[in-house]
């Protein structure tokens, strides 16, 4: 019997896989601490969508609700680096994916490109941890926030006009 | 209109990354900062690798015309492509045509060259391909160019030449050159006898051995070598069976069109004229011709053949044929007007052979029903296809089924004999 569609390579199921597993094992890291059900459903039916249309915009949802979930709960530990390395992972995933339809094998090249690229995006996450696990906001004078907003708001606009259609 | 557009890997790494963060600091959640630091970096890398060029893209084959089997390349061609780090094409299915990759979707990073496809068409005929839609992609998958659909174009695919020779003679050859033996004596170099020296005769042709033994000047006697005229009737009123190409089950028209092909290519090799006469709705007809510029006329004329349910059979074959000239019928065989047309022509004294190409379309499964509905209408089919042949055969017309070399060696040689018997017309 056939277990996978006609054209689909053994390598793009494996990457959808983990496209799957990788969200939801994020907020299984959580465990004991069992997450609330309507997160769980909420997780892994996006996620499940998210590996079914790798290039759908449905794949921030996963990765927003975990991040958000582990930010609600505060947990500064070692589990937020390793929650970290699997979003990203997911990310790198789903770009892969992305190139094109079910059927395109995925490139070994461009899968190498992406490790490394995925590597070094990795690359703030430590300083950021160690950041805040050492560093005291109470301590930060008050003109840093502002500087931070006035930043976050500068970004997005840059953002918003970049990603603007191109209009000839 | 196409223009560079953000991906979704892009979106995603804007939102997470300058939203996370932003939020993170502004609403003091600090976790929600560290989490999605890494997507910052995937976020501002790909923004600030959006190309500005307006790529124009085209492809092209290597091929227009091949034989059944061949194959050929799709290329891509893209004027800009400063900025673009990844090309996927994805290339719509076509009957009859396989591709490679099996499945259509290639891609490749541009720092390995352009990604190519390629084609081989399956079954002759004219074969659209090349339909695709290709998409750039920029670094860091970023920003997209497309998908771009490109037009399809047509390809012309000949018939295979299934392998084919005759030693044969064809039976009454008529024109001046060729490589037929002819019936008359003349300057060739086919051996015909010894006889004695005439005024006129070249001293080259004479036999010395001979003349020295019978003390009297000998020449050698050579058969002059002419070409002959050969038309080939294709019935292309019915397809019968289904057609797996060349790597599958071949349909009545396959082999018809595929026999034909191998039969002119054979007969134009060995310098005779070649004639064709598909008889179909959109029926055609290519007089006789020779040489290889006229082979290629014939074959195309092949590749273009299409069955149509309003095909009406001929009343009679027009070929115009010369005294002397040889007609092929490549047929089924299930047309009873197409028989009646044969028969005529055989009647008007042309040398005819009637080539079967029903190949095992009315063969029955063994363990098919035999009183189903369709077995029996195709029992009933071959009865009547039989009683045609049997009628055909008693006018003197052979009939031989088509099965590669030396199909028609038997027929061609006893056409040959019959032809140099002196004829009584009542």
């Amino acid at each position: 019997m056939r277990v996978l569609r006609q054209g689909i390579s053994p390598p793009v199921v494996v990457l959808r896989a983990l496209l799957l597993v990788l969200p939801c094992s994020a907020l299984a890291l959580a465990l004991p601490e069992v997450p609330d059900g309507l997160v769980v459903t909420a997780v892994v039916l996006s996620t499940a969508g998210w590996a079914w249309f790798p290039d759908h915009a449905v794949g921030v949802a996963p990765l927003a609700l975990v991040a958000g979930w582990w930010a609600v709960h505060g947990v500064v530990d070692w589990r937020l680096l390793v929650v970290g390395v699997l979003l990203v992972a997911a990310h790198v995933a789903a770009t892969l994916l992305s190139y094109g339809p079910a059927t395109l094998a995925v490139d070994p090249r461009l899968a190498r490109l992406w490790v490394g690229r995925g590597l070094l995006a990795l690359v703030p996450l430590p300083v950021t941890w160690l950041a805040v696990r050492a560093l005291d906001p109470a301590l930060a004078p008050s003109w840093l926030w502002l500087l931070t907003g006035a930043t976050v708001v500068g970004l997005l606009l840059v953002t918003a006009r970049l990603t603007r259609p191109e209009t000839r | 209109m196409t223009s560079w557009q953000p991906t979704p890997a892009l979106v995603r790494a804007c939102l997470l990354g300058i939203g996370g963060v932003g939020f993170g600091i502004v609403l003091g959640q600090e976790v929600l900062a560290v989490l999605c630091a890494p997507f910052v970096v995937l976020a501002a890398v790909g923004l600030a690798g959006r190309p500005r060029g307006r790529p124009e893209v085209t492809a092209r084959l290597d091929h227009r015309r091949l034989h059944e089997g061949q194959g050929t390349t799709s290329r891509l061609e893209v004027d800009d492509l400063a900025g673009v780090e990844h090309v996927t094409r994805v290339a719509a299915r076509a009957a009859h045509v396989a591709s490679q990759p099996t499945y259509g979707a290639v891609g490749s990073l541009v720092t390995g060259g352009l990604p190519t496809i390629g084609f081989s068409p399956r079954r002759w005929g004219r074969r659209a391909v090349g339909a695709e839609s290709v998409a750039l992609t920029s670094q860091w998958a970023g920003w997209r160019w497309g998908p771009v659909h490109l037009p399809e174009t047509s390809l012309v695919v000949q018939p295979m030449t299934a392998p084919y020779d005759s030693r044969a003679e064809v039976p009454q050859p008529d024109g001046l050159v060729g490589r037929h033996r002819s019936r008359r004596v003349g300057s060739g170099t086919e051996f015909e006898g010894i006889r004695l020296f005439a005024t006129g005769d070249r001293l080259k042709r004479i036999n010395w051995p001979v003349s020295l033994r019978t003390g009297e000047l000998h020449v050698v006697t050579t058969r002059a070598e002419q070409d002959a005229g050969v038309w080939l009737v294709v019935d292309a009123l019915r397809d019968i069976g289904v057609s797996g190409g060349i790597d599958g089950h071949a349909s009545t028209l396959d082999l018809t069109v595929r026999a034909a092909a191998a039969l002119a290519e054979h007969h134009v090799r060995t310098g005779d004229r070649v004639g064709l006469l598909v008889v179909a709705a959109n029926g055609a007809r290519v007089r006789l011709g020779s040489g290889p510029r006229h082979l290629q006329r014939l074959l195309g004329t092949l590749a273009r053949i299409r069955t149509d349910a309003r095909s009406v059979p001929p009343e009679r074959l027009d070929l115009g044929t010369e005294s002397g000239s040889v007609v092929h019928v490549l047929s089924p065989m299930l047309s009873t007007p197409l028989v009646t047309a044969a028969a005529s022509l055989q009647r008007g004294g042309t040398s005819l052979v009637v080539v079967d190409t029903i190949g095992d379309a009315l063969t029955t499964d063994d363990d098919a029903n035999r009183l189903a509905l369709p077995t029996l209408a195709m029992r009933m089919q071959k009865v009547e296809r039989d009683d045609r042949l049997r009628r055909l055969a008693a006018l003197g017309a052979p009939v031989v089924a088509w099965h590669g070399p030396g199909t028609l060696d038997t027929v061609l040689q006893q056409l040959a004999r019959r032809a140099q018997v002196p004829r009584v017309r009542a």
